[in-house]
Protein backbone atom coordinates (compact mmCIF):
# COMPACT_ATOMS: atom_id res chain seq x y z
CA UNK A 1 0.00 0.00 0.00
CA UNK A 2 1.13 3.43 -0.76
CA UNK A 3 1.37 6.33 1.48
CA UNK A 4 -2.08 7.77 -0.38
CA UNK A 5 -3.78 4.31 0.69
CA UNK A 6 -2.85 4.98 4.13
CA UNK A 7 -3.84 8.02 4.69
CA UNK A 8 -7.14 7.12 2.74
CA UNK A 9 -7.78 4.56 5.41
CA UNK A 10 -7.23 7.06 8.01
CA UNK A 11 -8.94 9.03 7.14
CA UNK A 12 -12.06 6.66 6.22
CA UNK A 13 -11.58 4.96 9.96
CA UNK A 14 -11.52 8.40 11.43
CA UNK A 15 -14.70 9.47 9.73
CA UNK A 16 -16.58 6.52 10.88
CA UNK A 17 -15.41 6.66 14.31
CA UNK A 18 -16.30 10.46 14.50
CA UNK A 19 -19.79 9.25 13.19
CA UNK A 20 -20.36 6.34 15.70
CA UNK A 21 -19.44 8.61 18.42
CA UNK A 22 -21.76 11.17 16.52
CA UNK A 23 -24.58 8.45 16.42
CA UNK A 24 -24.40 8.15 20.03
CA UNK A 25 -24.66 11.61 21.16
CA UNK A 26 -27.31 12.13 18.66
CA UNK A 27 -29.68 10.07 20.28
CA UNK A 28 -29.21 11.35 23.66
CA UNK A 29 -29.03 15.35 22.98
CA UNK A 30 -32.83 17.05 22.12
CA UNK A 31 -33.66 16.49 18.61
CA UNK A 32 -34.24 19.93 16.63
CA UNK A 33 -36.56 18.35 14.66
CA UNK A 34 -39.51 16.31 15.60
CA UNK A 35 -39.14 13.35 13.88
CA UNK A 36 -37.04 10.42 16.14
CA UNK A 37 -35.19 9.12 13.25
CA UNK A 38 -33.87 12.72 12.07
CA UNK A 39 -32.38 14.72 14.63
CA UNK A 40 -29.93 15.99 12.11
CA UNK A 41 -32.63 16.81 9.82
CA UNK A 42 -31.38 20.88 9.44
CA UNK A 43 -27.68 19.53 8.34
CA UNK A 44 -28.72 16.74 5.81
CA UNK A 45 -31.41 19.12 4.29
CA UNK A 46 -28.81 21.30 2.90
CA UNK A 47 -26.45 18.54 1.80
CA UNK A 48 -29.52 17.30 -0.06
CA UNK A 49 -30.62 20.25 -1.39
CA UNK A 50 -27.47 21.04 -2.52
CA UNK A 51 -26.88 17.86 -3.98
CA UNK A 52 -30.28 17.59 -5.78
CA UNK A 53 -29.27 20.79 -8.07
CA UNK A 54 -26.13 19.42 -8.51
CA UNK A 55 -27.79 15.99 -9.50
CA UNK A 56 -30.85 18.08 -11.81
CA UNK A 57 -28.46 20.12 -13.30
CA UNK A 58 -25.65 17.55 -14.16
CA UNK A 59 -25.44 14.04 -13.15
CA UNK A 60 -28.94 12.74 -13.86
CA UNK A 61 -28.37 14.73 -17.89
CA UNK A 62 -25.23 12.66 -18.06
CA UNK A 63 -26.75 9.42 -17.12
CA UNK A 64 -29.63 10.13 -19.74
CA UNK A 65 -27.30 10.51 -22.35
CA UNK A 66 -25.15 7.76 -21.47
CA UNK A 67 -28.62 5.41 -21.43
CA UNK A 68 -29.65 6.19 -24.54
CA UNK A 69 -25.92 5.58 -26.04
CA UNK A 70 -24.81 2.60 -24.38
CA UNK A 71 -26.80 -0.30 -25.42
CA UNK A 72 -28.60 -2.77 -22.57
CA UNK A 73 -26.18 -5.26 -22.55
CA UNK A 74 -23.32 -3.07 -22.59
CA UNK A 75 -24.74 -1.48 -19.27
CA UNK A 76 -25.64 -4.99 -17.99
CA UNK A 77 -22.10 -6.19 -17.88
CA UNK A 78 -20.32 -2.80 -16.56
CA UNK A 79 -23.00 -3.28 -13.28
CA UNK A 80 -22.15 -6.95 -13.27
CA UNK A 81 -18.33 -5.84 -13.22
CA UNK A 82 -18.69 -3.48 -10.25
CA UNK A 83 -21.32 -5.46 -8.18
CA UNK A 84 -18.89 -8.44 -8.87
CA UNK A 85 -16.35 -6.12 -7.45
CA UNK A 86 -18.43 -5.06 -4.36
CA UNK A 87 -19.20 -8.47 -3.60
CA UNK A 88 -16.10 -9.63 -0.93
CA UNK A 89 -17.83 -7.30 0.87
CA UNK A 90 -21.36 -9.19 1.11
CA UNK A 91 -18.88 -12.29 1.88
CA UNK A 92 -17.40 -10.82 4.55
CA UNK A 93 -20.58 -9.58 6.18
CA UNK A 94 -22.72 -12.91 5.39
CA UNK A 95 -19.64 -14.55 7.90
CA UNK A 96 -20.01 -11.37 10.36
CA UNK A 97 -24.23 -12.34 10.53
CA UNK A 98 -23.46 -16.19 10.88
CA UNK A 99 -24.51 -17.31 7.58
CA UNK A 100 -21.92 -19.43 6.86
CA UNK A 101 -24.05 -21.65 4.27
CA UNK A 102 -24.80 -18.39 2.57
CA UNK A 103 -21.59 -17.15 2.98
CA UNK A 104 -19.87 -20.51 0.84
CA UNK A 105 -22.03 -20.10 -1.88
CA UNK A 106 -21.39 -16.67 -2.44
CA UNK A 107 -18.21 -17.33 -2.42
CA UNK A 108 -18.86 -19.59 -4.98
CA UNK A 109 -20.67 -16.72 -6.84
CA UNK A 110 -17.84 -14.77 -6.56
CA UNK A 111 -15.08 -17.39 -8.09
CA UNK A 112 -17.26 -18.45 -11.03
CA UNK A 113 -18.01 -14.70 -11.64
CA UNK A 114 -14.79 -13.50 -11.50
CA UNK A 115 -13.31 -16.71 -13.87
CA UNK A 116 -15.80 -17.99 -16.51
CA UNK A 117 -18.09 -14.60 -15.68
CA UNK A 118 -15.10 -12.95 -17.63
CA UNK A 119 -13.50 -10.94 -14.99
CA UNK A 120 -17.64 -10.49 -13.45
CA UNK A 121 -18.86 -9.22 -16.77
CA UNK A 122 -20.97 -12.08 -16.71
CA UNK A 123 -23.48 -12.56 -14.21
CA UNK A 124 -23.13 -16.96 -14.77
CA UNK A 125 -24.00 -17.74 -11.40
CA UNK A 126 -27.57 -16.72 -11.16
CA UNK A 127 -29.11 -18.55 -14.08
CA UNK A 128 -27.32 -21.84 -11.98
CA UNK A 129 -28.55 -21.23 -8.38
CA UNK A 130 -26.65 -18.36 -6.60
CA UNK A 131 -28.34 -15.55 -7.14
CA UNK A 132 -26.51 -11.94 -6.12
CA UNK A 133 -27.28 -11.60 -2.22
CA UNK A 134 -27.03 -7.96 -0.66
CA UNK A 135 -25.06 -7.67 2.90
CA UNK A 136 -23.16 -5.16 4.04
CA UNK A 137 -21.62 -3.95 7.35
CA UNK A 138 -24.64 -1.69 8.11
CA UNK A 139 -26.90 -4.98 8.32
CA UNK A 140 -24.22 -6.77 10.12
CA UNK A 141 -24.36 -3.92 13.07
CA UNK A 142 -27.76 -4.34 12.73
CA UNK A 143 -27.70 -7.92 13.69
CA UNK A 144 -25.64 -7.57 16.07
CA UNK A 145 -27.95 -5.11 17.97
CA UNK A 146 -27.15 -1.81 16.90
CA UNK A 147 -29.70 0.54 16.09
CA UNK A 148 -30.20 2.61 13.01
CA UNK A 149 -29.19 5.51 14.41
CA UNK A 150 -29.75 8.85 12.99
CA UNK A 151 -30.33 9.60 9.46
CA UNK A 152 -27.99 10.92 7.78
CA UNK A 153 -27.64 12.15 4.90
CA UNK A 154 -24.35 12.85 2.54
CA UNK A 155 -23.49 11.41 -0.68
CA UNK A 156 -27.17 10.03 -0.75
CA UNK A 157 -28.90 8.42 2.07
CA UNK A 158 -27.63 6.72 4.93
CA UNK A 159 -27.43 6.45 8.60
CA UNK A 160 -25.09 6.83 11.58
CA UNK A 161 -25.24 3.09 11.96
CA UNK A 162 -25.10 2.06 8.22
CA UNK A 163 -22.40 4.51 6.75
CA UNK A 164 -19.96 2.54 9.09
CA UNK A 165 -19.61 0.32 5.78
CA UNK A 166 -17.91 2.75 3.91
CA UNK A 167 -14.51 1.13 5.64
CA UNK A 168 -14.88 -2.58 4.74
CA UNK A 169 -16.62 -2.06 1.75
CA UNK A 170 -13.79 0.30 0.68
CA UNK A 171 -10.89 -1.61 1.56
CA UNK A 172 -12.23 -4.93 0.15
CA UNK A 173 -12.47 -3.60 -3.06
CA UNK A 174 -9.60 -4.30 -5.28
CA UNK A 175 -9.95 -0.99 -7.12
CA UNK A 176 -8.68 0.71 -4.24
CA UNK A 177 -5.59 -0.91 -4.41
CA UNK A 178 -4.67 0.69 -7.73
CA UNK A 179 -3.42 3.90 -8.66
CA UNK A 180 -5.33 6.54 -8.65
CA UNK A 181 -4.70 7.49 -12.35
CA UNK A 182 -6.38 4.18 -13.31
CA UNK A 183 -8.76 4.20 -10.16
CA UNK A 184 -10.55 8.23 -11.46
CA UNK A 185 -11.85 7.49 -14.95
CA UNK A 186 -13.38 3.71 -13.56
CA UNK A 187 -14.87 5.48 -10.42
CA UNK A 188 -16.77 8.10 -12.37
CA UNK A 189 -18.04 5.02 -15.13
CA UNK A 190 -18.73 3.56 -11.57
CA UNK A 191 -20.97 6.42 -10.73
CA UNK A 192 -22.79 7.43 -13.74
CA UNK A 193 -23.47 3.66 -14.50
CA UNK A 194 -25.10 3.37 -10.70
CA UNK A 195 -27.09 6.92 -11.57
CA UNK A 196 -28.22 5.41 -14.47
CA UNK A 197 -29.41 2.28 -12.48
CA UNK A 198 -31.73 4.52 -10.58
CA UNK A 199 -32.88 7.14 -13.14
CA UNK A 200 -36.24 4.54 -12.55
CA UNK A 201 -36.81 4.95 -8.96
CA UNK A 202 -35.77 8.31 -9.30
CA UNK A 203 -38.36 9.44 -11.54
CA UNK A 204 -40.87 7.82 -9.72
CA UNK A 205 -40.03 9.78 -6.69
CA UNK A 206 -40.25 12.78 -8.23
CA UNK A 207 -43.34 12.16 -9.58
CA UNK A 208 -45.24 11.07 -6.37
CA UNK A 209 -43.32 13.47 -3.59
CA UNK A 210 -44.24 16.55 -2.63
CA UNK A 211 -41.30 16.66 -0.47
CA UNK A 212 -38.47 14.43 -1.80
CA UNK A 213 -36.28 15.15 1.52
CA UNK A 214 -38.88 12.94 3.25
CA UNK A 215 -40.02 11.11 1.16
CA UNK A 216 -36.03 9.73 -0.10
CA UNK A 217 -35.68 9.25 4.11
CA UNK A 218 -38.47 7.52 5.01
CA UNK A 219 -38.38 5.17 1.71
CA UNK A 220 -34.18 4.37 2.78
CA UNK A 221 -35.26 3.55 6.48
CA UNK A 222 -37.84 1.18 5.18
CA UNK A 223 -35.84 -0.47 2.95
CA UNK A 224 -32.84 -1.02 5.40
CA UNK A 225 -35.14 -2.77 7.82
CA UNK A 226 -36.17 -5.08 4.48
CA UNK A 227 -32.94 -5.91 3.77
CA UNK A 228 -31.96 -6.48 7.26
CA UNK A 229 -34.96 -8.89 7.28
CA UNK A 230 -33.40 -10.13 3.85
CA UNK A 231 -36.81 -9.32 2.26
CA UNK A 232 -38.72 -11.25 4.82
CA UNK A 233 -39.17 -8.20 7.51
CA UNK A 234 -41.93 -9.64 10.65
CA UNK A 235 -45.50 -9.09 9.30
CA UNK A 236 -46.50 -7.97 12.81
CA UNK A 237 -44.62 -4.32 11.78
CA UNK A 238 -46.94 -3.50 8.45
CA UNK A 239 -50.04 -2.42 10.56
CA UNK A 240 -47.81 -0.05 13.17
CA UNK A 241 -49.02 2.87 11.49
CA UNK A 242 -52.87 2.54 12.27
CA UNK A 243 -52.04 1.57 16.17
CA UNK A 244 -50.19 5.08 16.13
CA UNK A 245 -53.26 6.85 14.51
CA UNK A 246 -55.18 5.75 17.22
CA UNK A 247 -58.15 5.12 16.94
CA UNK A 248 -58.74 6.05 13.48
CA UNK A 249 -57.20 2.92 11.91
CA UNK A 250 -59.18 0.48 14.13
CA UNK A 251 -61.92 -1.29 13.52
CA UNK A 252 -63.90 -2.04 16.99
CA UNK A 253 -62.70 -5.48 16.08
CA UNK A 254 -59.09 -4.16 16.57
CA UNK A 255 -59.10 -1.64 19.07
CA UNK A 256 -56.07 -1.46 21.19
CA UNK A 257 -54.36 1.20 23.28
CA UNK A 258 -52.66 3.07 20.48
CA UNK A 259 -49.43 4.21 21.03
CA UNK A 260 -49.89 8.32 20.27
CA UNK A 261 -46.60 9.10 18.43
CA UNK A 262 -45.78 13.36 18.52
CA UNK A 263 -44.84 13.82 15.10
CA UNK B 1 -47.75 -57.17 -7.61
CA UNK B 2 -51.16 -58.64 -9.19
CA UNK B 3 -53.00 -56.57 -11.81
CA UNK B 4 -55.95 -55.99 -9.13
CA UNK B 5 -53.84 -54.90 -6.39
CA UNK B 6 -51.81 -52.20 -8.55
CA UNK B 7 -55.63 -50.81 -9.22
CA UNK B 8 -56.27 -50.67 -5.79
CA UNK B 9 -53.19 -49.26 -5.35
CA UNK B 10 -54.13 -46.52 -7.94
CA UNK B 11 -57.44 -45.38 -6.74
CA UNK B 12 -56.54 -45.46 -3.45
CA UNK B 13 -54.01 -42.77 -4.12
CA UNK B 14 -56.28 -40.88 -6.25
CA UNK B 15 -59.32 -40.93 -3.54
CA UNK B 16 -56.47 -39.77 -1.24
CA UNK B 17 -54.98 -37.18 -2.95
CA UNK B 18 -58.55 -35.84 -4.08
CA UNK B 19 -59.48 -35.93 -0.08
CA UNK B 20 -56.11 -34.73 0.50
CA UNK B 21 -56.23 -31.09 -1.47
CA UNK B 22 -59.96 -30.71 -0.61
CA UNK B 23 -58.16 -30.36 2.66
CA UNK B 24 -55.68 -27.91 1.78
CA UNK B 25 -57.89 -25.95 -0.43
CA UNK B 26 -60.91 -25.57 2.29
CA UNK B 27 -58.07 -24.29 4.49
CA UNK B 28 -57.16 -21.75 2.34
CA UNK B 29 -60.59 -20.90 1.17
CA UNK B 30 -61.55 -20.13 4.52
CA UNK B 31 -63.08 -16.82 3.22
CA UNK B 32 -63.33 -16.28 -0.62
CA UNK B 33 -64.09 -12.95 -0.80
CA UNK B 34 -60.80 -12.09 1.02
CA UNK B 35 -59.27 -12.30 -1.98
CA UNK B 36 -61.25 -10.33 -4.23
CA UNK B 37 -59.76 -6.57 -3.62
CA UNK B 38 -56.09 -8.06 -4.47
CA UNK B 39 -56.70 -10.08 -7.36
CA UNK B 40 -59.63 -6.98 -8.86
CA UNK B 41 -56.85 -4.54 -8.37
CA UNK B 42 -53.92 -6.99 -10.36
CA UNK B 43 -56.13 -8.11 -12.95
CA UNK B 44 -57.07 -4.25 -13.56
CA UNK B 45 -53.30 -3.63 -13.25
CA UNK B 46 -52.54 -5.79 -15.84
CA UNK B 47 -55.25 -4.68 -18.39
CA UNK B 48 -54.72 -0.99 -18.18
CA UNK B 49 -50.92 -2.52 -18.51
CA UNK B 50 -51.77 -4.33 -21.80
CA UNK B 51 -54.31 -1.41 -23.12
CA UNK B 52 -52.03 1.92 -23.38
CA UNK B 53 -51.84 1.64 -26.80
CA UNK B 54 -55.55 1.30 -27.32
CA UNK B 55 -57.20 3.36 -24.73
CA UNK B 56 -56.44 6.68 -23.84
CA UNK B 57 -55.20 7.91 -20.43
CA UNK B 58 -58.76 9.26 -18.98
CA UNK B 59 -60.30 5.42 -20.17
CA UNK B 60 -57.50 3.94 -18.09
CA UNK B 61 -57.65 6.27 -15.16
CA UNK B 62 -61.39 5.40 -14.92
CA UNK B 63 -60.65 1.40 -14.82
CA UNK B 64 -58.30 2.28 -12.42
CA UNK B 65 -60.77 4.99 -10.52
CA UNK B 66 -63.19 1.91 -10.26
CA UNK B 67 -60.63 -0.41 -8.44
CA UNK B 68 -59.87 2.29 -6.06
CA UNK B 69 -63.47 3.45 -5.20
CA UNK B 70 -64.71 -0.34 -4.63
CA UNK B 71 -61.29 -2.04 -3.33
CA UNK B 72 -59.38 0.34 -1.07
CA UNK B 73 -60.84 2.02 1.84
CA UNK B 74 -60.29 5.65 0.85
CA UNK B 75 -61.34 7.53 3.62
CA UNK B 76 -59.54 5.43 6.13
CA UNK B 77 -56.01 5.75 4.41
CA UNK B 78 -56.86 9.34 4.26
CA UNK B 79 -56.97 10.09 7.61
CA UNK B 80 -54.29 7.55 8.12
CA UNK B 81 -51.70 9.57 6.53
CA UNK B 82 -52.53 12.90 7.68
CA UNK B 83 -52.74 11.45 11.44
CA UNK B 84 -53.90 13.95 13.90
CA UNK B 85 -53.75 16.45 11.14
CA UNK B 86 -56.97 15.39 10.24
CA UNK B 87 -59.03 16.10 13.31
CA UNK B 88 -57.70 19.95 12.71
CA UNK B 89 -59.52 20.10 9.30
CA UNK B 90 -63.30 21.38 8.11
CA UNK B 91 -65.31 19.06 6.82
CA UNK B 92 -64.43 20.68 3.09
CA UNK B 93 -60.61 20.39 3.45
CA UNK B 94 -61.16 16.81 4.11
CA UNK B 95 -63.31 15.74 1.11
CA UNK B 96 -60.76 18.18 -1.42
CA UNK B 97 -58.24 16.48 0.53
CA UNK B 98 -59.62 12.83 0.09
CA UNK B 99 -60.28 14.34 -3.69
CA UNK B 100 -56.80 15.03 -4.37
CA UNK B 101 -55.05 12.20 -3.30
CA UNK B 102 -56.72 10.36 -4.81
CA UNK B 103 -56.64 11.74 -8.01
CA UNK B 104 -53.01 11.48 -8.26
CA UNK B 105 -52.79 7.71 -6.54
CA UNK B 106 -55.12 7.14 -9.56
CA UNK B 107 -52.79 8.85 -11.99
CA UNK B 108 -49.71 7.48 -10.77
CA UNK B 109 -51.05 3.94 -10.88
CA UNK B 110 -51.58 4.40 -14.56
CA UNK B 111 -48.84 6.43 -15.46
CA UNK B 112 -46.16 3.67 -14.13
CA UNK B 113 -47.92 0.94 -14.68
CA UNK B 114 -47.69 1.59 -18.98
CA UNK B 115 -46.23 -1.13 -20.77
CA UNK B 116 -46.73 -4.97 -21.16
CA UNK B 117 -44.15 -7.54 -21.51
CA UNK B 118 -45.54 -10.98 -20.11
CA UNK B 119 -45.73 -9.94 -16.71
CA UNK B 120 -47.74 -11.44 -13.85
CA UNK B 121 -48.56 -11.42 -10.39
CA UNK B 122 -48.82 -13.82 -8.12
CA UNK B 123 -50.28 -14.73 -4.53
CA UNK B 124 -48.08 -16.08 -2.40
CA UNK B 125 -49.27 -16.65 0.93
CA UNK B 126 -52.10 -14.54 3.69
CA UNK B 127 -51.56 -14.37 6.87
CA UNK B 128 -53.92 -13.10 9.79
CA UNK B 129 -52.58 -10.28 12.17
CA UNK B 130 -55.85 -9.14 13.55
CA UNK B 131 -59.02 -10.74 14.12
CA UNK B 132 -60.35 -8.31 11.30
CA UNK B 133 -57.19 -7.47 9.44
CA UNK B 134 -55.17 -10.10 6.82
CA UNK B 135 -51.67 -9.73 4.67
CA UNK B 136 -51.77 -10.91 1.80
CA UNK B 137 -48.73 -11.32 0.19
CA UNK B 138 -47.78 -10.98 -3.11
CA UNK B 139 -45.23 -10.70 -6.33
CA UNK B 140 -44.72 -9.18 -9.53
CA UNK B 141 -43.10 -11.21 -11.93
CA UNK B 142 -40.97 -9.37 -14.89
CA UNK B 143 -39.37 -11.58 -17.35
CA UNK B 144 -35.63 -10.35 -17.17
CA UNK B 145 -35.46 -9.13 -14.01
CA UNK B 146 -36.22 -9.12 -10.27
CA UNK B 147 -39.61 -9.77 -8.95
CA UNK B 148 -40.99 -7.05 -7.15
CA UNK B 149 -43.25 -7.94 -4.15
CA UNK B 150 -45.99 -6.31 -3.16
CA UNK B 151 -48.02 -6.99 0.21
CA UNK B 152 -51.10 -5.56 0.97
CA UNK B 153 -53.42 -5.12 4.23
CA UNK B 154 -56.73 -6.05 3.75
CA UNK B 155 -59.52 -5.10 6.55
CA UNK B 156 -63.25 -5.73 7.15
CA UNK B 157 -65.08 -2.79 6.73
CA UNK B 158 -69.01 -2.94 7.35
CA UNK B 159 -69.37 -6.63 5.59
CA UNK B 160 -66.59 -6.06 2.61
CA UNK B 161 -62.52 -6.51 2.28
CA UNK B 162 -60.69 -4.03 1.44
CA UNK B 163 -57.20 -2.90 1.09
CA UNK B 164 -55.72 -0.39 3.62
CA UNK B 165 -52.37 -0.50 2.57
CA UNK B 166 -50.07 -1.18 0.01
CA UNK B 167 -46.15 -2.76 0.70
CA UNK B 168 -43.79 -2.67 -2.30
CA UNK B 169 -40.27 -4.30 -1.68
CA UNK B 170 -41.00 -3.52 2.18
CA UNK B 171 -41.80 -0.01 1.65
CA UNK B 172 -45.14 1.14 2.88
CA UNK B 173 -47.14 3.48 1.16
CA UNK B 174 -48.67 4.89 3.85
CA UNK B 175 -45.70 5.76 6.10
CA UNK B 176 -44.23 6.94 2.77
CA UNK B 177 -46.91 9.52 1.98
CA UNK B 178 -47.60 9.98 5.66
CA UNK B 179 -44.02 11.39 6.17
CA UNK B 180 -44.52 12.86 3.09
CA UNK B 181 -47.12 15.20 3.40
CA UNK B 182 -47.09 15.82 6.94
CA UNK B 183 -43.66 17.82 6.44
CA UNK B 184 -45.54 19.87 3.82
CA UNK B 185 -48.07 20.84 6.58
CA UNK B 186 -45.34 21.52 8.68
CA UNK B 187 -43.46 23.95 6.52
CA UNK B 188 -46.15 25.28 4.40
CA UNK B 189 -49.70 24.53 6.07
CA UNK B 190 -52.76 22.75 4.65
CA UNK B 191 -53.52 24.39 1.76
CA UNK B 192 -49.93 23.98 0.59
CA UNK B 193 -50.23 20.84 0.55
CA UNK B 194 -53.79 20.58 -1.72
CA UNK B 195 -51.68 22.91 -4.26
CA UNK B 196 -48.77 21.24 -4.51
CA UNK B 197 -51.04 17.67 -4.96
CA UNK B 198 -52.84 19.27 -7.32
CA UNK B 199 -49.75 20.85 -9.03
CA UNK B 200 -48.72 17.19 -9.44
CA UNK B 201 -51.71 15.16 -10.47
CA UNK B 202 -51.17 18.77 -13.50
CA UNK B 203 -47.86 16.86 -14.06
CA UNK B 204 -48.75 13.35 -14.72
CA UNK B 205 -52.11 13.55 -17.10
CA UNK B 206 -51.43 14.52 -20.69
CA UNK B 207 -52.19 17.97 -21.65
Amino acid sequence: MTASHILKLVKYLVYSGVLILAAGCATTQNNVSENSHDPLEPANRTVFNALEKLDKQFIKPVAESYVSLTPVPVRTSISNFFDNLSYLNVIFNDFLQGKFEQGMTDMLRFAYNSTFGIAGLFDISTPIGMPANSEDFGQTLATWGVNQGSYLYLLGPSSTRDITDQVPSTLLNPFFYFSSVVMAPISVLNAINTRANLLEKSNIRDEAALDAYSFTREAYLQQREFKVHDGNPPASGYDDIFNDASDIGNTDDNKESGMLVIE
Amino acid sequence: MKLQHQYLLITTFFISFFCFSKMIWAGVDREPSINVPVNELHASLLNIMKDVSTKSFQERYNVMEEVMVTHFDIPLIAKVILGRYWKTLEKKEQTDFIDSFNRLTISTYVNQFNSYNGELFRTLSIEQMKKNRFVIKTEFVRIDDTPVSFNYIVQNNKGAWKIISVIANGINDLSLKRADYSSVIKKRGFDSLITSLKQKISNIQPK
